[in-house]
């Protein structure tokens, strides 16, 4: 009864031999950008590999690559989580790999396709320049390779379609050269294990909280980083290392409601740096809030059986969420598939010059901001994983859509890339949104907006709805208040929301303005989106239909 | 990083493959045994005492008092009132166990001569077991066999308020499975015809109580092996041609604990550590070649020392390149020697897996030798047993040792086969008609349902002959048999069986290296590409000699109950008839450029140190 060691999760022992440390300490004491680039030894063993590739690899009679990228991640990761105030994993690993991408063909039809044709390859975490090279050179052969593959089935393809399609495969980019310093995963392991322990067992022994204690029937708590360090060469001449970090802590508290309804709260805060997340007492009280929130949603009333049809207020996460399904994927401008003659993919692909959302409604993606309201930003950056300097973006303008998120792959009428060309670990790189920001020309504040849903109520005669957060499923409503035209907030659940769509977002959002809400997503690649309050006019809320779950069978063991 | 690279899709392919059976067996002593003396070992000589119980620390007996009281009120409990929201009346479990594995382990990677990972990790997993209805029919029935499990990770330390919670978590949530698959068992045979083997679904076994000591806290001398790993992998950096290797130190300590419903209550210590090195290359046409070296021992200082690994690696290399330019091998269909750790290979395959228990019943189940017990299955020169007490033979360590099976179940020594006739079959908990019991079989890993599984199979003969007299026959036979040529198999990786009723009964294991011995003398010639196809019966059957030593193959061994460290022990077999073809392959071509040149500073520090 064992598990392979191989097949374990990775935790490296923290050993001062570590190479990655001694390269931080190698880029503080050079504090210049090019002389750090010059003596990086890993750059300039890619750099040199890239160098023979490029003089040497040709298959005879076939086409030789016109670009190569090599990219290598360094990435470390820390996590502890623990459970009814017990530590049940720690973690940690550092680990390195290289993704190769090799294009054969040209910059109108090459070898790329949606899916991404690149090598990856597991590589040193000593700084060896033997071994690093070794690594490219097979990855670079099997990238090249596969790449010959791919021309020559998107050949064959492209003669079945009647239509060209509408963009080049590749566009240009100038070489850039940037050094940022190295980033080391800093955390306090010992302080934030205790935290997680200690937040995970409240349930049992806060005065605020015990009562209810045989009712939770889940409580953990857990902390989470990642910091990688990127290194890029290209056959444009680019040369660039820089990074990105995310720290993370988390609350999870389930269980389910008397008539057998799972409930559950999960929330935490994200930062750039460990020093960036809550501090021990904001977290403490999080816990106990969440527990009691959960304790409320556990007795709180079923939504009522019969459909509403009306106003909701979307305040907090629940209005990032939203922008972050219905819009975000929409204005990244993936390629449409080979033969359609679309823009993009998503239900934006032909929604270019139309309105998408009210007038009064402008998005930006602005990555070079670093922190909104003391809040640092996941989805920052100055250079993407392409090369290519980023600058701010106006998406959509007045609420009508005027620009995409774009990487070096193009669409029809957006032929060069505006820096959003962004990868996930080892993957290859997409155009994705950086820092979305959602802005309102109605400048309402917070209780402007309530009065405003409350006049609504008033006016309808009815009761109204506002959403606070969501969970458990799609755009499905986790704290959801019945509001009364008096004013009174009644929480709810059991419900989902229906006719959330781009067409109510474009012809139903009647108010925006009140507390903007960062919402933080740390991956499969950072971003960060914010968005202020939005009321709509017209949203269906409706009794959920979902398995009733039998409630506990027996009781937890008694907590003191 | 989880990634597909093509690295990684290698690694999945040497260890295990889901949803088949497979052997990924690793050579441990082999070498070793051959180069010491002659000795006969024929038959496997008596039980070597275990590792002395009294070395490690005691038991942890927080755990097992939370563990015990826990389920104490879980049986009171469950089934004693009604369930809040349930309109069906509750029932009472007949049977729950809770099983945690407590496992310390260290893993260090190295290719082309420098350190690729390196970890270390503490799991507490516990593996609920519960069982409704009663032992002749329960929830487990036919293909519901997992519902009886839940799989929860427990706090790493003592804290017993927590260790409780997360158990009663894991039985609540289990017991509500439980239910569940018991409706669906009684609907199904209400519906389906009669089944060919009425068996119980749970067999009655007395409680044990042996709370032996706990493993070590794991130690690595990490600067040491992390120095070691590096001077191994980096002896391929002289092999261009060889494009991937890696060399990976994995070391676990690890306690299981076991309560039960009926009344058992178990703790046992396992150690083990295991040096791998694995290097792949490409020849010519595609054909992708690889090797693997494996070290096993219960403790890091027992491995073979630095002299001796890198002399293997070295061999190893040299071995690979010649493999990468030999003639590709022809369908072939005549006599064969399979050296000792193929032989063990081939006994683990064809014969280990189909005598696990349950493949004896069951509507999928092959059951290819379930009516021949008491009648001769194999030559009456060769009796073959699974004895998991035994932690080493002839000094060398044996993976498949252990001192309880995962139902908490002492090991026992079964004998299988005896001169030839099948006598008895490996028995976890799952009855099957001619056995009621379990022998001490039931294997799983962590969060799987334990089966019948292997543990160290050992064939032993009576008809032996030396290793010269051995080729002297394959020659014979083969001229016999008109061949210019027998084949000699003398390293196999891995293989599966595939048992079930609908797919042919057929194994494949697959040869690395193997040799035409040519009758008219010339010297043997390495060929490559070789796989063997054939059924299983038939094979076993041609046997018509063995050699005078046993061979030891250590290595993991992946099945429905998931990888288990499993040892094989044969002597060389010559098989009168062996079918081969040449094994599917790869069409990509090598590397089209050559490898990057070394450092300056490489160089010379290899030459020096063995090393980088």
């Amino acid at each position: 009864m064992r598990n392979s060691v191989l097949f374990l999760a990775a935790v490296l022992a923290a050993s001062p031999a570590l190479p990655v440390a001694s390269l931080a300490q190698q880029h503080h004491a050079a504090p210049a950008a090019k002389p750090a680039a010059a003596s990086d030894l890993i750059l300039n063993a890619m750099k040199d590999e890239l160098t023979r590739e490029q003089q040497l690899l040709a298959l005879p009679g076939m086409q030789r690559p016109y670009f190569m990228q090599y990219r290598l991640e360094d990435v470390q990761t820390y996590e502890a989580l623990a459970n009814y105030g017990a530590l049940v994993r720690e973690v940690e690993s550092h680990q390195r790999a290289v993704r190769v991408d090799v294009r054969v063909g040209d910059y109108t039809t090459d070898s790329s396709t949606n899916r991404g044709e690149g090598s990856v390859e597991f590589t040193a975490t000593d700084n060896d320049p033997d071994a690093l090279r070794s690594a490219l050179w097979t990855a670079t052969d099997a990238a090249y390779k596969n790449a010959l593959r791919a021309y020559a089935a998107k050949q064959a393809a492209l003669k079945q379609f009647q239509n060209p399609p509408t963009a080049n495969d590749f566009s240009q980019a100038k070489a850039t050269t940037r050094i940022e310093p190295l980033l080391s995963l800093d955390i306090n392991r010992d302080d934030w294990k205790h935290r997680v322990i200690e937040a995970s067992g409240l349930y049992a022994v806060d005065p605020a909280v015990k009562a209810f204690a045989a009712d939770v029937q889940f409580a953990s708590a857990q902390v989470t980083a990642m910091v990688v360090n990127r290194y890029t060469v290209n056959t444009d001449g680019t040369m660039l290392r820089h990074g990105y970090s995310w720290y993370q802590d988390l609350i999870n508290i389930g269980g389910q409601a008397p008539d057998g309804m799972q409930v559950a709260r999960d929330n935490g805060t994200t930062a750039t740096a460990a020093a960036g997340l809550e501090s021990w007492p904001a977290m403490r009280k999080r816990m106990i809030d969440d527990l009691l929130s959960y304790n409320e949603l556990r007795n709180a009333p079923v939504v009522a059986a019969d459909d509403y049809h009306g106003p909701v207020l979307f305040t907090g996460d629940a209005a990032a969420d939203v922008f972050n399904r219905l819009v975000v994927p929409h204005i990244e401008a993936d390629r449409p598939d080979l033969g359609t003659t679309a823009r993009t993919q998503g239900a934006y692909a032909s929604s270019l010059h139309s309105l998408v959302l009210p007038t009064y409604i402008s998005v930006v993606d602005d990555p070079t901001m670093h922190t909104f309201e003391g809040q640092s930003l996941l989805g920052s950056y100055a250079v993407d994983d392409e090369g290519v300097p980023v600058a701010p973006v106006t998406l959509v303008k007045d609420g009508e859509l005027v620009n995409y998120d774009i990487g070096r792959e193009p669409v029809k009428d957006f032929p060069a890339s505006n820096g959003h060309g962004r990868a996930g670990l080892v993957q290859g790189a997409r155009s994705r949104a950086g820092v979305v920001i959602v802005k309102s020309s109605q400048n309402l504040t917070a209780e402007q907006m309530r009065a405003k849903l409350v006049a609504l109520a008033k006016d309808k005669g009815q009761d109204v709805y506002e959403v606070e957060t969501l969970g458990g499923g799609e755009l499905t409503p986790r704290l959801l208040y019945r509001v009364s035209p008096d004013g009174k907030r009644t929480l709810v659940r059991g419900a989902t929301f229906d006719d959330l769509d781009q067409r109510a977002l474009r012809a139903d959002i009647i108010a925006v303005g009140g507390k903007p809400w960062v919402a933080q997503t740390t991956g499969p690649i950072p971003e960060t989106t914010i968005v202020p309050e939005i009321l709509f006019d017209d949203i269906t809320v409706k009794r959920a239909v979902q398995e009733q779950q039998k409630v506990p069978y027996y009781a937890p063991p008694a907590t003191n | 990083l989880n990634t597909a690279s093509k690295r990684l899709v290698f690694r999945s392919q040497i260890s295990f493959r889901a949803s088949t059976i497979l052997l990924v067996l690793s050579l441990a002593a082999n070498a070793a045994m051959a180069a010491s003396p002659r000795r006969s070992m024929l038959p496997v000589k008596a039980t070597l005492p275990v590792k002395d119980p009294a070395a490690g620390p005691p038991a942890d007996t927080t755990l097992l008092d939370a563990m015990q009281s826990e389920l104490h009120r879980a049986m009171t409990s469950l089934g004693a009132g009604p369930v809040a929201n349930a309109s069906a009346p509750a029932v009472k479990p007949y049977f729950l166990s809770y099983s945690v594995n407590d496992n310390e382990s260290a893993a260090i990677t190295a290719e082309f001569g420098a350190i690729t990972n390196s970890t270390t990790s503490h799991n507490r997993i516990a593996d609920v077991q519960i069982r409704i209805g009663a032992p002749s029919l329960d929830n487990t029935h036919g293909d519901h066999r997992t519902s009886a499990l839940t799989t929860m990770p427990l706090p790493l330390t003592d804290d017993r308020a927590a260790i409780e919670r997360s158990l009663w978590f894991a039985t609540n949530r289990g017991y509500g499975k439980a239910m569940d698959a018991l409706e669906k068992v009684k609907t199904e045979q209400q519906v389906r015809a009669k089944e060919e083997d009425t068996s119980a679904d749970f067999s009655e076994q007395k409680a044990v109580d042996d709370v032996l000591t706990a493993a070590p806290p794991l130690t690595v001398d990490r600067a040491a092996w992390v120095d070691r790993l590096r001077a191994i992998s980096a002896v391929f950096r002289s092999h261009t041609n060889i494009l991937y290797d890696t060399a990976i130190l994995q070391v676990m300590h690890e306690t299981d604990y076991f309560v039960s419903s009926e009344g058992s209550r178990v703790a046992a210590p396992q150690e083990l550590v295991r040096l791998i090195i694995i290097a792949r290359t490409r020849a010519a046409d595609g054909m992708d070649l690889y090797r693997a070296e494996t070290f096993e021992s219960d403790t890091a200082g027992k491995l073979p020392d630095q002299a001796e690994v890198l002399a293997k690696t070295e061999a190893m290399a040299k071995n690979l390149d010649e493999l990468r330019t030999a003639p590709i091998t022809e369908p072939y269909e005549g006599p064969a020697i399979l050296s000792g750790r193929a032989a063990a290979v081939f006994f683990h395959e064809v014969l280990g897996h189909r005598l696990e228990g349950q493949r004896q019943r069951g509507d999928e189940e092959g059951q290819t030798f379930t009516k021949l017990l008491g009648k001769p299955i194999l030559p009456s020169f060769l009796s073959v047993v699974d004895d998991p007490t035994l932690a080493q033979l002839d000094g060398h360590a044996l993976s498949g040792h252990y001192l309880f099976d995962d139902e908490g179940q002492p090991a026992e020594r079964v004998d299988l086969v005896d001169s030839g006739v099948l006598k008895d079959f490996l028995m976890s908990r799952e009855p099957i008609a001619s056995f009621a019991e379990s022998n001490g079989h039931g294997r799983a890993q962590t969060g799987k349902m334990p089966t019948g599984r292997q543990g160290n199979l050992i064939v032993s003969s009576t008809k032996t002959v030396s290793e010269d007299e051995l080729r002297q026959m394959l020659k014979d036979e083969a001229k016999k048999q008109g061949k210019a040529y027998g084949l000699y198999f003398e390293d196999i990786s891995s293989g599966f069986a595939v048992t079930t009723r609908r797919s042919p009964q057929a194994f494949q294991v697959i040869p690395l290296v193997v040799y035409r011995v040519y009758v008219d003398g010339r010297p043997d010639e390495l060929v490559r590409g070789v796989s063997i196809v054939g059924t299983p019966l038939a094979a076993l059957s041609r046997i018509l000699a063995t050699g005078d030593k046993q061979d030891i193959f250590n290595g993991e061994c992946g099945a429905e109950s998931g990888t288990i460290p499993v040892s094989a022990v044969a002597p060389a077999m010559l098989v009168s008839e062996i079918e081969t073809q040449r094994q599917a392959q790869g069409t990509a071509r090598p590397p089209l450029i050559p490898p990057p040149p070394l450092t300056d500073k490489a160089q010379p520090a290899a030459a020096q140190k063995g090393g980088r």
